[in-house]
């Protein structure tokens, strides 16, 4: 920063004073997940379709995951180098929103499969959180909660810790947006089957692969990826009667940005058919706009009964009373 | 509990330089993990304050699951090293290679291939029901696993440090106790007990520390919220809430803890014996005393290896796919460059340490130049991450760019407290049993170090350098903040495989950094004994 401030001062004394770099292509910094920027996510082809277009230079900046880019952002403040968060969702957004870094994104928001009138962010792919099971192992999967609470309680599950892991929060506000003041009580009935609650995605699906449990919490999404990648079609996920709670990933643009117009670019570019082709099969996620047969079929169709929420930003600004209160049903 | 022979001042060399070294380096790490919070906690100001009888409930639950972790480990770690020190077999060299391997295995790879034996369809589980046609009902969830896991990864520690200190027996005093005839407790107690006990307090600090601060491990294998320890408190601070200020409290809590639970190991002093060059020599044992560490051996040596094996027979298939990937080379060339680098620095670190506390004689001043040092250990990771991403900020520095820099300096802090643990004992031993020798002799520091110490510790050293090298191999690191998709390690290539869905690259993977961690293990030690003898 000092180094920086310096370099101006001493630049501006000279007359030299110009944008850092002219001859070079202007860069647009996005800071997203480590997952969708490392070799097998989106990042990749994202980023070489998006500089075809844009005679610029598209830079990932990773942390651990959504929320810790996020985290990175506000740690920077106006200071930050990032032009764009990529990657944050429904539950996290309106505490993105009320951190006053981002910008409306002033960016037309039409022809998707939603309805989306935010003003801040732009949605890029959803997905549900859904319990995923082995077709050959689990023939009759229950059909709802109250289902899987009433099974023996040898059947097991595995899900995320709420406190470090998106899909573990996810769960908690599946079951407060489904069951309400009810919610206690659900947990406390899942209690038995919960094998194991590991920190993150990544060592609960592995449990689970490897037999621990007979479900594990993740996306309607995940049978395609074992179907598509793995030509395996024996995965699937339980569809639950109480409906759905869906995890809209969105991007949205720093208000201390020097690269509007480039950001605003690529958030266009994020929902246009081509960029949208590339991440059914590279994020594992549903496309916010119908692609046609650019969708492998193993995605089928997402599921139609979808909880909808009254207020999102008073439930998202709950959520930390509702982790506690599923903790303590648990404990 | 230990009966401490007094000290006598007069009978070790002073070395000042040797201790304004060690202050240096204690008080550098001081003020850098002090400057880390001081950062976190001008970023985000005075938190909330968590609440008091929860985090009373978390201590106590985390100092009983390390305590517990602690106490089985060393139990697990004397009884090999007994029954390696008496036992001489083909492929002994591969176990301890094997054994010294565990420790730097990511934890989350020694829990899946402690679920690949011991789970709900594990390998046991499958050859009991083969065996008796129902599946049996036990689970390796639970405290019981959590343990388990750790002594997996700290007990093989404890056995490879603690089989170095009976190696060490002068092979004079064996062939006195074998003349007297003593019987295998005996021998035990009048010839092992002592050289072990001084490793003791050093190598259960830092078990104690591990254990303590152990995140991923305890809420995979601990089968639900029941069992919770104060990191996973720590980071939802700082991810959930982005409460720094909490964050920051809560790691004081957790460090004043740890702090404690150092003071007082490092309080118990070494006890004084004499010690030689690292030389396993021959000892003859009653039959029953033999079959018994034959026994020891197979039991322990299973629970301990058998899930790295599993690791490796399922990682092994799939390596052939693995080294066809274009991201491999990066991140391997990577990975063995910071490892190199790192390791070298924390032996160097190590032995500013080791010497400068081996010529201090006032418990105190033992204390302050040792337990800075194992410090690192007590920082919960999430806030390490944390201020170090915020110290290399707050001096302009480019993150991504200082990413590989940080790396390095961060696991060589990591290695310190294990080449502390390591290079303390013998160095100790010395000063105390030869130190009027060495004394009247008038040697200078470096000439008593060439001529006097390196030779005796040089095993030892290797042992640091293997540990280093592969600990910073495995480490997930600490720039979580730092990242960019230009820039891997094996490690952090694992985690995104595993969070790809791509189960089989990580194994690969996880095999692959086993099999680098066994390979240095068994040749680094090789390879520095070799080495001409400086005496020569």
């Amino acid at each position: 920063m000092l180094k920086r401030m310096f370099l101006l001062v001493a630049a501006s004394c000279l007359g030299l004073a110009a944008p850092a770099a002219a001859e070079d292509k202007p860069v647009l910094d996005v800071y997203t997940y480590d997952g969708f920027a490392a070799e097998w996510g989106p990042g990749p082809l994202l980023r070489a379709g998006f500089e075809k277009t844009c005679a610029c230079t598209v830079k990932f900046t990773t942390a651990e995951d959504a929320i810790s880019t996020l985290r990175k952002v506000q740690l920077e403040g106006p200071a930050t180098r990032a032009d764009v968060v990529l990657g944050l969702d429904t539950a996290t957004a309106p505490e993105a929103r009320a951190t006053g870094l981002f910008v409306p994104h002033a960016v037309p928001v039409n022809g998707l499969v939603m309805a989306w009138d935010d003003p801040d962010f732009v949605p890029f792919d959803y997905g549900y959180f859904a319990f995923v099971y082995d077709t050959t192992k689990l023939p009759n999967p229950p059909k709802s909660f109250e289902d899987l609470i009433a099974m023996p309680d040898s059947f097991r599950i595995v899900i995320e810790d709420p406190r470090s892991s998106t899909p573990g929060l996810g769960l908690v506000n599946w079951i407060a947006a489904a069951y309400g003041d009810r919610a206690a009580e659900i947990w406390t009935g899942l209690k038995p089957h919960i094998v194991s609650m590991p920190r993150g995605w990544s060592e609960a699906y592995g449990l689970f692969l490897k037999g621990e449990a007979d479900m594990v919490l993740s996306y309607t999404t995940s049978p395609a990826y074992h179907a598509v990648a793995e030509n395996n079609p024996n995965y699937a996920y339980a569809e639950f009667t109480e409906g759905f709670f869906p995890q809209i990933e969105v991007a949205g643009i720093l208000a201390s940005t020097d690269q509007l117009d480039l950001a605003r670019a690529f958030l266009t570019y994020l929902m246009s058919p081509e960029a949208q082709a590339i991440i059914p099969t590279t994020n594992w996620m549903y496309p916010v706009r119908d692609i046609g047969p650019a969708l492998p079929a193993a995605f089928g169709s997402p599921p139609t009964k979808i909880i909808a929420l009254d207020d999102e930003a008073d439930f998202a600004a709950k959520a930390k009373a509702r982790v506690d209160a599923a903790l303590a049903a648990v404990q | 509990m230990l009966r401490l022979p007094p000290f006598n001042n007069s009978t070790i060399p002073p070395h000042p330089r040797r201790q304004i070294a060690g202050a240096g380096l204690a008080l550098i790490v001081t003020l850098g993990l002090v400057g880390a919070l001081l950062a976190i906690l001008a970023a985000g100001g005075v938190g909330t304050a968590p609440h008091g009888g929860a985090i009373l409930a978390l201590v106590g639950l985390t100092t009983l699951q390390a305590g517990l972790s602690t106490l089985v480990s060393i139990a697990v770690g004397m009884a090999l090293a007994w029954a390696l020190n008496r036992l001489r077999f083909f492929g002994r060299g591969v176990v301890i290679a094997l054994l010294s391997a565990a420790i730097v295995t990511p934890g989350i790879v020694v829990a899946f291939g402690l679920i690949s034996v011991w789970g709900r369809a594990g390998f046991i589980a499958d050859a009991l029901t083969a065996l008796t046609g129902t599946r049996p009902d036990f689970s390796i969830f639970g405290l019981g696993g959590i343990i388990f896991a750790h002594t997996i990864l700290d007990g093989a520690f404890a056995a490879r440090v603690l089989l170095a200190r009976l190696d060490a027996l002068p092979p004079a005093r064996l062939k006195l106790g074998q003349s007297l005839g003593l019987r295998a407790v005996e021998r035990f107690l009048v010839l092992d007990w002592p050289a072990l006990r001084g490793a003791l307090p050093g190598l259960a600090a830092v078990i104690f520390l591990l254990a303590f601060t152990s995140f991923p491990i305890v809420l995979m294998l601990g089968g639900g919220p029941a069992n919770q320890t104060i990191e996973v408190a720590i980071y939802a601070a700082v991810r959930l809430d982005f409460d720094l200020g909490r964050a920051v409290l809560l790691a004081l809590v957790q460090i004043g803890f740890c702090a404690l639970i150092v003071s007082v190991s490092a309080l118990l002093r070494p006890a004084s014996l004499p010690t030689a060059p690292s030389q396993p020599s021959r000892w003859r044992d009653s039959r029953p005393a033999r079959l018994g560490a034959v026994l020891v051996l197979l039991g322990l040596g299973f629970a301990l290896l058998s899930p790295l094996v599993a690791v490796l027979v399922e990682g092994i298939p799939a390596l052939p796919v693995l080294l066809t990937r274009p991201t491999l080379a990066p991140a391997l060339l990577a990975s063995l460059a910071i490892a190199s680098l790192s390791s070298l620095l924390a032996v160097a670190l190590g032995l500013i340490a080791a010497l400068a506390r081996a010529s201090a004689t006032r418990p105190l001043v033992r204390l302050l130049l040792g337990a800075p040092l194992l410090g690192y250990l007590a920082v919960p990771a999430m806030v390490l991450a944390l201020g170090a991403f915020l110290l290399v900020r707050n001096a302009g520095l480019d993150p991504e760019r200082a990413a590989p820099f940080v790396l390095i300096l961060a696991n060589a802090l990591l290695v310190l407290p294990f080449a502390l643990a390591t290079l303390g004992p013998p160095l100790d031993m010395l000063a105390q049993s030869r130190g009027r020798l060495l004394r009247s002799l008038r040697l200078s520091g470096t000439v008593q170090f060439f001529a006097v110490e390196l030779p005796l510790i040089r095993a030892d050293l290797a042992l640091v350098l293997a540990l280093g090298f592969c600990f910073s191999l495995g480490d997930l690191g600490i720039i979580a903040l730092f990242g960019t998709d230009q820039f891997a390690t094996l490690p952090l290539m694992m985690m995104r495989a595993l969070g790809a869905y791509r189960s089989a690259d990580a194994a690969a993977l996880a095999a692959l950094m086993l099999l680098i961690s066994g390979t240095v293990f068994t040749v680094l030690p090789r390879l520095i004994a070799k080495v001409p003898d400086a005496r020569a």
